[in-house]
């Protein structure tokens, strides 16, 4: 018997050194690129593509491990980027107009009443809102605060009463969508259809990170490595085995003492965090917050990024988010493969979920299942005794 | 001997249909039961309303002196009530391993399981449970491939690492062939003394070879109770059965 | 208030209509068919090219575009949906990927712009289609001022639930349909074929989203991505009426349509859209099965 234990321990082990393998090089890699790159608009470029790669971490967290499909995802990367974006448009030199030193922001002087006083307290009603943007800390932290908080309650609510699947993905759907008109309708104080503009950029002890400038490639390229290993350390935890359980089968798992909707928030909301996190390095890198965050076409195209890397694998969701994008800017620079690429997407989408349902990811794993047996030459599974 | 499980006129009532009708047994401390029963006589319902599956309209259910009527499943499952399905409910996408992992983490909370490690006792509980079992050589397997007599034996032997002082087991040969009966019968003759247990059980072969008391339902109600000389002389029972030819 | 009315109702019936199509292809089949805004976009084209180069009024194009939707998610089905059966959420990441596709399609004029060659009435810009000139001019009766067209609408979409009520049923197929959306397997055990209903079943729903285009497409402007915008709409229609639900539907889109309308005056059209959002979502937590639906096992 210790055998045929050890003998099925060999794959684990194969598998386990690959995967570790595979994390190492990804970090090696994201962090080494400047090195190999000294292109500063590729380089910008990339890092936004890092940020939806932490998106598609965020997916795979939810959707992968937790089960639970969140086509809003929009909503928390969006939220994130706006209260981003609301303190470092009052660090831009555009809201102190005439040598004021009072900051207030262009849209809102544009547009205001004639006569008004040009404060954030009072030039229009919501205005005030704006007052504690003033700290650039303030705005950091709720780019994460907030989501935490949206994505508790919402989660609190659908997992406490018990809905699932298809209904899930609906009411984050619904509720994307519903933020996304609010913040159009807002207008004075969101500047609506346009979204938050010519940016100031984040400063941190008196530096000043450029878009443009390697150290804010090395902000995001950092942060995403460290979302990485926490996303991991928190499913190999006790917890993230108990998470994925109740995926599998939420009715055993409460039989087994769990509470269920406890696990299933915890994790949703982390996620949610994380893509609140993920929207606050995208308005560094692209300096600019807009709607279109939480256009309904965005939320799914994470959830088709994680489906190709791979929708149970890390690393495999943040690769593919990765690899699509770069590769469509790639193609983007001649208009006749701009166009014939949304055609290949399309099919590539269709012909995964068909032929690949654990995407890229599945694909190397198996690959390294092979392997393994390959190696050892024999029968590889010790099957069930009939 | 203490008293295990007490349920005092637990009824339910689905809209005018009593599926369990004023039921009332007391089980003692490591006694095995079973419950026999023509089909929809409610003996799954009966353990629904225990487990918490169902909500009850009437009656009590106390375990170990604490009432449990009517709270949700995981804190009647952390009192210490486990419960085997009839299908084999098992998480297929985790390995036999995990499987048994998840059901041995003492603590039920998000927060004191964000720990990679487990805590020794709770390994060799594990280990134990695997020797029970037979589960050795499939450790590494993904659940869902496993054999139907595996699964539930995988699902039993989930319960005894979550360290159910209640077992309730809802047909557990269903579908079984003879040696496998065999086997499930072995590893709840096992069981037996330290545990508490509850079958739900129509293979009468199999009842005679575990059974100690029984409890025959018949139309929701309680039937008629002891051991297996005096359910089978029993006449009231006999005439339940007729309709189904009789207890073979 | 009659005009609160009237407005609520023409959006309702809008409503309806996108969902009526996708209240079989969900209701029925269990797809999330995220392409049937794309059927309804191929409907409103065909009505365009039938007009341009065919000369074919709207009353032509109505059973045309049935036709041409029908055929296109026979293929749809065939070719992607029939390897999906029960796996709900693959079907909408699927059929998201063939939604991009018939977008795509249409904008390069199905590869023909690769070639140099232009097809009037395709491409990426937009189009529009005539409605006849009596279906244009509202008119008085009784002191309300009555909307042809939006009237119009509204009777082609009441024919059609009546239509889809009847084969649903009172008709053997009917049965059959509902006996595979309770239980496909049993419905199999029975003799039924469940893939040629299915498929069936799956063409009727597309031809209805492809009459849907066409009455969409007399007042709005038809382009590539019209359909991703109505499709959301149907889709919330239908699961806040419940699946597999002909009745809900209807009554669903009747409700959150004139909810639209009453907001829409009180406020403006982007709260009122916001608040049908927000009532979607707590109907959702209230019932997630939605307000009418049967007990499935």
């Amino acid at each position: 018997m210790s055998d045929t234990t050890a003998s099925s321990a060999t794959p684990n082990r194969l598998n386990r050194i690959a995967d570790w393998g595979i994390y190492a090089l990804f970090i090696a890699v994201v962090l080494g690129l400047p090195m190999l790159m000294d292109d500063v608009f590729w380089l910008n470029r990339i890092a936004k593509y890092l940020v939806y790669g932490m998106l598609g971490i965020a997916i795979a967290l939810s959707w992968g491990y937790a089960g639970i499909l969140n086509l809003g995802q929009g909503l928390f990367f969006g939220l994130g980027a706006y209260m981003t974006a609301m303190s470092l448009k009052l660090m831009s030199s555009t809201s102190l107009q005439q040598g004021s030193d009072k900051p207030v922001p262009d849209f809102m002087l544009w547009n205001a009443e004639p006569g008004a006083m040009t404060d954030l307290c009072c030039i229009n009603k919501g205005s005030f809102l704006w007052i504690p943007f003033q700290h650039q800390w303030f705005g950091l932290a709720m780019a994460i605060v907030l989501p935490l908080i949206v994505a508790f309650i919402l989660s609190s609510s659908i997992f406490r009463l018990r809905v699932s699947g298809v209904y899930v993905a609906i009411i984050t759907l619904a509720l994307v969508l519903l933020v996304r008109l609010l913040i159009i309708d807002a207008q004075p104080v969101t500047n609506g259809f346009n979204g938050l503009t010519d940016l100031g950029w984040l400063t941190i002890g008196g530096f000043e990170f450029d878009p443009y400038m390697v150290q804010t490639y090395y902000v995001v390229a950092g942060s995403l490595c460290l979302v990485l290993l926490l996303a991991r350390w928190l499913v190999s935890t006790r917890a993230g085995l108990i998470l994925q359980s109740t995926r599998d089968d939420p009715t055993r798992a409460r039989y087994l003492g769990y509470d269920v909707a406890a696990f299933q928030v915890f994790f949703f909301t982390v996620s949610a965090g994380i893509a609140g996190f993920a929207g606050m390095l995208y308005v560094v890198a692209a300096e600019f917050a807009s709607p279109s965050f939480m256009d309904i076409t965005f939320s799914i195209s994470m959830v088709v990024w994680a489906a190709v890397g791979g929708r149970n694998s890390l690393i495999g969701a943040c690769l593919g988010a990765i690899l699509i994008n770069t590769i469509e800017a790639t193609v983007s620079e001649t208009e006749v493969f701009k166009e014939a690429w949304k055609l290949i997407i399309g099919l590539i989408f269709v012909l995964v979920v068909l032929y690949m349902p654990r995407g890229l990811a599945g694909l190397a794993r198996d690959l390294t299942g092979w392997l393994g047996q390959r190696r050892r030459g024999a029968d590889p599974m010790p099957k069930a005794a009939e | 001997m203490a008293v295990a499980l007490s349920i005092d006129g637990l009824t339910v009532d689905f809209g005018g249909f009593r599926a369990v009708d004023d039921f009332t047994t007391v089980v003692e401390d490591g006694e095995l039961r079973v419950i026999l029963g023509p089909n929809g006589a409610g003996k799954t319902t009966l353990m629904d309303l225990i487990s918490g599956k169902t909500a009850s309209t009437g009656g009590h259910v106390h375990l170990y002196g604490t009432e449990i009527t009517n709270r949700p499943e995981h804190i009647i499952a952390r009192h210490g009530v486990g419960r085997k399905f009839q299908i084999p409910s098992v998480f297929r996408d985790l390995t036999v391993r995990q499987n048994l992992e998840v059901a041995a983490s003492g603590e039920p909370g998000v927060f004191r399981n964000l720990r990679l490690h487990m805590v020794a006792q709770d390994r060799e509980r594990i280990d134990r449970v695997i020797e029970l079992t037979n589960l050795g050589p499939v450790l590494g397997t993904i659940a869902g491939e496993l054999s139907h007599g595996q699964m539930q034996w995988l699902e039993l032997g989930m319960l005894i690492t979550q360290q159910a002082k209640v077992v309730l087991l809802d047909e557990p040969t269903a579908g079984m062939t003879q040696a496998e009966t065999f086997k499930t019968a072995e590893i709840i003759n096992a069981l037996k003394g330290s545990h508490t247990i509850l079958v739900v059980e129509h293979d009468m072969a199999f009842v005679r070879e575990i059974a100690e008391r029984i409890s025959v339902m018949h139309m929701g109600r309680l039937l008629a109770e002891g051991p297996m000389a005096q359910i089978e002389a029993d006449p009231a029972v006999r005439e339940a059965y007729l309709g189904s030819g009789g207890i073979h | 208030m009659s005009d609160i009315i009237f407005i609520g109702l023409s959006l309702s019936s809008i409503l309806l209509l996108i969902a009526l199509g996708l209240s079989i292809t969900y209701g029925a089949m269990g797809v999330i068919n995220m392409a049937h805004g794309e059927l309804v976009m191929i409907g409103a084209y065909t009505a365009v090219l039938a007009g341009l180069h065919l000369n074919l009024n709207l009353f032509f194009a109505l059973p045309l575009a049935f036709v041409t939707s029908g055929l296109a998610g026979l293929v749809i089905e065939r070719l992607v949906i029939r390897r999906l059966y029960g796996r709900i959420i693959d079907t909408l990441l699927a059929t998201w990927g063939v939604a991009i596709l018939l977008q795509q399609l249409v904008r390069l004029e199905f590869g023909l712009s690769f070639l140099g060659i232009h097809v009037e009435g395709l491409g990426p810009g937009l189009q529009n289609m005539t409605v006849p000139g009596f279906l244009t001019q509202p008119f008085d009766i009784a002191g309300i001022t009555i909307q042809p067209y939006r009237s119009f609408i509204i009777v082609v979409t009441l024919a059609l639930t009546a239509l889809t009520w009847w084969l649903m049923y009172r008709t053997p197929t009917g049965v059959q349909v509902r006996a595979i959306m309770r239980n496909p397997q049993i419905a199999a055990a029975c003799g039924i074929d469940v893939r040629r209903v299915s498929a069936l079943t799956f063409a009727y729903g597309s031809g209805l989203a492809g009459v849907a285009g066409v009455l969409l497409a007399g007042f709005k402007t038809v382009m590539p991505e019209m359909g991703a915008a109505v499709v959301i709409d149907g889709f919330l229609v239908v699961v806040v009426g419940g699946v597999g639900s002909l009745l809900g539907t209807l009554l669903s889109a009747a409700v959150l349509g004139q909810i639209n309308g009453v907001f829409a005056i009180l406020t403006n059209d982007i709260l009122a859209r916001a608040v049908v959002f927000g009532v979607v979502i707590a109907l959702i937590l209230w019932r997630p099965r939605g307000l009418f639906s049967f007990k499935s096992r």
